[in-house]
């Protein structure tokens, strides 16, 4: 389990959402990212994180990325 | 004839202004709201005889109270009762979309789902059923491609029949699960009672959020308050993240809807590789500046060069006319103070207003190429990591930047800034960035005081202030803002190529707006300076004797500390209300012309009390178009709390400067 800040692009899988800021957590409800979901990270860090997931592209600082943890997905193919 | 009226919403980037630009055409204005500083924009449009009245609401994710936009879309729709409420929704994006389009079927409207932007959402691979998605949302459902300007007509349609029924059609509803359901019937039926414009199962389910605007609806009525309490207390303990159990249940039921309504198809995914390439180079910590930088320029070279050829084709009409106007009334034999109030006057208000227009114009069109094409999400980000720091947000920065070229383009430019907040704090700082209105005082007194030193010496004018715009920001967050700015995080669309029409549309909407609210306030203070040059009779024009002669006089001994109190210094500053350039003109009016302006100047300013001299009016007052500006945009408290604001400063630091190196 690593930081989205730490990782590298690709498929991945939200184990655990911690942020301190109430209001970018209801954001990233809002924008339908919730614990569990898998995503692609399109853009790591350094610089701000963009993230996908199921057609909608996110951006958000470093801040938040770190804590946003996350296991890699095995691709199958 | 008939007249009906219809709202639009959805969320940010589903292409709802093409939409709206289509449905109404050229029939559209910037709507006057009271209280709402973020855009809403009405138009019309005419359909089997009737005239639907079209209200464009901010775009949002949600109908709660956490953030402006939020609380004004949601204050419209519940105030209007609109005959039809369309959602426009980004196809290719079903369910994140449906989140606001259940919210507002709890709200009871009579909402059509308009699927936007078909054509990407097909290049995904998918394709969604129509007629499935309507009967379990219950609600009509209508196809367009806003850019080809497809579907718009059965949109039209749509809204004339759905505006001839009574009620909204849905009867689903979203079961919040059991315990959550024991909760709501009995909140549902405690605020029946009481009077609301929300319907009883939407109240119900704020108040388990923890809305503030909602709970203030039933703040003062103890008993109710008490009952409430028990219910909602009862279920924190049960649920201790409520918020997000309703959330998620509600994303629950889009999900399974989306999956039985769309259906995936082979996929051509071009766009995507695309917007991912680009976006990895936009937000790159050093391209990705660098290119901010190179596009900021761009801006700042089409807004003022492009812009001042215009600039001087109106200065030049204006002067003119009023030259050729004096000579005419002249010769006509026109008493002298109807010529002057026709020409220095009139004209001349009317020339300080339309002066702006090519830049404003300008920049809201490139504005709108940068918000259009997907670039202005990604350039906040590039330089938010700076901005976090002193409170302010990423996007605020573009704004400052246009300070430098001129403060009211600038402060327009914060609406696309999300908070009220963010767009405050970010007008504070704008009128410490050194316009270009302020260089020729500054070429004025560094050419006879700093001749070998100029570069230096406007450099650090320049710096001082943009660190007192940093510093107010920072001093007026902790004032009035308490609250930690979030951290960003923002949607970012695939890029695009704008519109040329809808780029057209919104400048000259957004410059419109700036002749009408700011022209007026604008137009009065220059009549008002010219009253006070021009009278009493018997002085000459802006002389010891005219009003404003004997004001400065009044003010000199405020400005002594400062190093110039001086009556003529003092008229200077204030025709510098009017535009700061005016500060050079009006040094040599009343010094009687140019040589013996140096001269004199040269007499009664040391190179201390000139660089002290500078620094005020860099700093002493926003010229009466920006505080006019400001007034429109965020209100008269914040224009008054900016004009005392910057006064103090300029003095200040204009006197602390001065008194500190006398002693030197």
């Amino acid at each position: 389990m690593q930081p989205l800040n730490r990782v590298k692009q690709g498929r991945y899988k939200i184990v655990k959402i911690e942020t301190p800021c109430r209001s970018a957590h209801r954001r990233l409800m809002m924008l339908g990212v919730f614990e569990g979901d898998e995503i692609e990270l399109i853009k790591p860090a350094p610089g701000p994180v963009i993230l996908e997931k199921s057609g909608t592209r996110i951006g958000m600082g470093q801040g938040l990325a770190a804590g946003i943890m996350v296991e890699q997905v095995k691709e199958d193919k | 004839m008939e007249e009906k009226q219809v709202i639009l919403t959805g969320n940010p980037n589903t292409g709802k202004t093409t939409i709206f630009n289509a449905l109404t055409g050229l029939h559209q204005k910037t709507g006057n709201w009271p209280g709402v500083t973020v855009e809403v924009k009405e138009g019309s449009f005419t359909y089997e005889g009737i005239n639907f009245k079209v209200i464009d609401l901010p775009g949002t994710y949600s109908l709660t109270s956490f953030t402006e936009d939020e609380r004004v879309a949601r204050d419209i729709l519940v105030r209007e009762k609109a005959d039809a409420v369309v959602v426009i929704v980004d196809s290719s994006n079903l369910e994140r979309n449906l989140y606001l389009v259940t919210l507002l079927l709890e709200l009871e409207q009579k909402v059509i789902v308009d699927l936007n932007m078909y054509d990407i959402a097909r290049n995904r691979g998918i394709a969604i059923d129509i007629s499935h998605l309507e009967k379990l949302l219950g609600a009509r459902c209508v196809i367009t491609i806003g850019n080809k300007k497809t579907g718009i007509e059965t949109l039209r349609k749509t809204i004339y029949e759905v505006s001839k029924q009574e009620k909204q059609l849905t009867t689903t509803k979203i079961n919040y699960g059991k315990e959550v359901e024991e909760a709501i019937l009995p909140l549902e039926n405690i605020v029946k009672d009481i009077s609301s414009p929300y319907p009883p199962r939407f109240f119900a389910l704020r108040l388990l959020e923890k809305d503030i605007d909602i709970w203030s609806h039933i703040k003062g009525q103890s008993n109710i308050l008490n009952e409430v309490k028990k219910i909602t207390e009862d279920i924190y303990n049960k649920f201790p993240d409520i918020e997000r159990y309703l959330i998620e249940k509600r994303y629950g039921f889009i999900h399974g809807l989306a999956e039985e309504c769309t259906k995936r198809i082979d996929v051509i995914e071009d766009k995507i590789e695309l917007t991912n390439k680009l976006d990895r180079i936009f937000t790159h910590p050093f391209y990705g500046t660098l290119l901010f930088l190179f596009f900021i320029w761009v801006t700042f070279n089409i807004v003022f060069n492009w812009g001042s050829p215009f600039t001087d084709i109106l200065e030049k009409l204006f002067s003119f006319t009023s030259i050729n106007l004096k000579r005419v009334l002249f010769s006509m034999g026109c008493p002298g103070w109807v010529i002057s109030f026709l020409t220095d006057g009139i004209i001349g208000g009317v020339g300080s207003v339309l002066v702006f227009f090519p830049n404003i114009f300008l920049l809201f069109f490139i504005f709108a190429a940068l918000e259009d094409s997907g670039y202005m999400a990604r350039a906040a980000f590039v330089t938010d990591r700076l901005m976090h720091k002193i409170g302010l947000h990423g996007k605020s920065a573009i704004p400052m930047i246009l300070g430098f070229g001129c403060n009211v383009p600038a402060i327009m430019a914060t609406r696309t800034l999300e908070t009220k907040k963010d767009r405050v704090l970010t007008i504070l700082t704008i009128p410490f960035m050194s316009c270009s209105a302020r260089l020729p005082v500054y070429l004025l007194f560094t050419g006879i005081f700093f001749q070998s030193h100029r570069g230096s010496i406007l450099f650090s004018l320049y710096l001082v202030g943009i660190v007192l715009g940093l510093l107010t920001a920072r001093l007026f967050k902790r004032l009035f803002f308490k609250e930690e700015t979030p951290p960003i995080i923002m949607e970012l669309p695939l890029y695009h190529t704008p519109d040329i029409r809808d780029m057209l549309i919104s400048a000259w909407e957004r410059s419109y707006l700036f002749l009408r609210k700011a022209g007026t306030i604008i137009f009065a203070g220059v009549i008002i300076i010219w009253i006070l040059s021009y009278f009493p009779l018997s002085a000459p024009y802006a002389g010891e004797n005219s009003f404003i002669g004997i004001i400065g006089g009044k003010l000199s001994p405020l400005l002594r500390p400062a190093g110039f109190g001086y009556w003529q210094v003092a008229v200077a500053l204030l025709f510098g209300l009017v535009a700061k350039e005016l500060v050079v003109g009006t040094l040599g009016a009343v010094f009687g012309g140019e040589v013996a302006l140096i001269k004199s100047l040269s007499s009664i300013f040391t190179p201390l009390s000139a660089y002290a001299f500078m620094l005020m009016t860099l700093l002493y007052i926003p010229c009466i178009a920006t505080i006019a500006v400001i007034k429109q945009e965020v209100g008269i408290r914040w224009a008054v709390i900016a004009t005392v604001w910057s006064i103090f400063i300029g003095w200040l630091v204009a006197t602390l400067f001065y008194q500190g190196f006398r002693l030197y």
